[in-house]
């Protein structure tokens, strides 16, 4: 399920959308992150914005797959995840757990944004080691 | 560290107090949110949620905490939230419950607090 690259892109995930297999995305940001040398309080803030990235593509579905992204510059990671559903979906979100995700991903990482990829929805985030020189 | 989530729930001085430890997040939120909605429903207006033992909480925890406060405050109780561990408090500060949510550092104190 994981697959390991060199260069720029380090790590591909595709996961079923469970709720009990989020996890495996999150984790996936930590080793990611942990390789790239980012600190405790660098990876801790990943782990969770990666968590809020998925959650605010998901939702409440439980069907299709999730595709996640990893990519490690040396001072940035980027994580790009998109949403792979069973049946077609509108891409759009809402609601106040998004609105929390939202708040959530603005202070943690340094950018972020969303998009549409092919009929799903997709979104990103780039998080720079906090002791990276700009 | 245990991962594992958990909760366990006891009564102090006449007050219900649920204590939850481990990761709260898409997969584990769902018993903590039944938990406390079967306290409100069964009368209780005011429940402490004592989250010193997690260590990991993501927004789907915080919306089961905001809807049990909305519970709790409707029948004119309150959610009083007991935290110490710096990057569980951080959740609640940039999303901007810690202003919304009576938050103590002891189970002890928090009881004291709707006694």
């Amino acid at each position: 399920m994981v697959e390991r690259k060199t260069a720029t892109v380090e790590v591909d995930l595709s996961i079923p959308v469970q709720a009990d297999l989020v996890v495996l995305a999150r984790l996936a940001a930590a080793t990611v992150a942990s390789r790239a040398g980012f600190g405790v309080e660098d990876i801790e803030d990943l782990r969770l914005a990666v968590e809020e990235l998925c959650l605010s593509l998901v939702g409440t579905r439980a069907d299709g797959r999730l595709h996640l992204s990893y990519e490690n510059d040396g001072d940035a990671i980027t994580v790009s995840c998109w949403y792979e559903a069973e049946a077609a979906v509108p891409g759009t979100w809402g609601g106040e757990a998004d609105d929390l995700s939202l708040r959530i991903l603005d202070a943690l990482v340094d950018d972020h944004g969303r998009g549409l990829r092919g009929d799903g929805p997709s979104a990103w985030l780039c998080k720079r080691r906090s002791d990276a020189t700009a | 560290m245990d991962q594992s989530f958990k909760i366990e729930e006891v009564e102090m001085d006449g007050v219900p107090v649920v204590s939850a430890s481990g990761e709260i997040d898409v997969a584990t939120a769902p018993p903590l949110r039944d938990r406390l909605q079967a306290l409100t429903t069964s009368g209780k207006s005011t429940v402490v949620v004592d989250l010193l033992g997690v260590t990991f909480l993501d927004s789907t925890a915080l919306g089961v905490l905001v809807g049990a406060l909305k519970r709790c405050r409707e029948a004119e109780g309150d959610l009083p939230l007991v935290i110490r561990e710096p990057r569980i408090l951080k959740v609640f500060e940039i999303t901007g419950l810690t202003g919304v949510f009576p938050i103590y550092e002891s189970v002890r104190e928090a009881v004291g607090s709707v006694k």
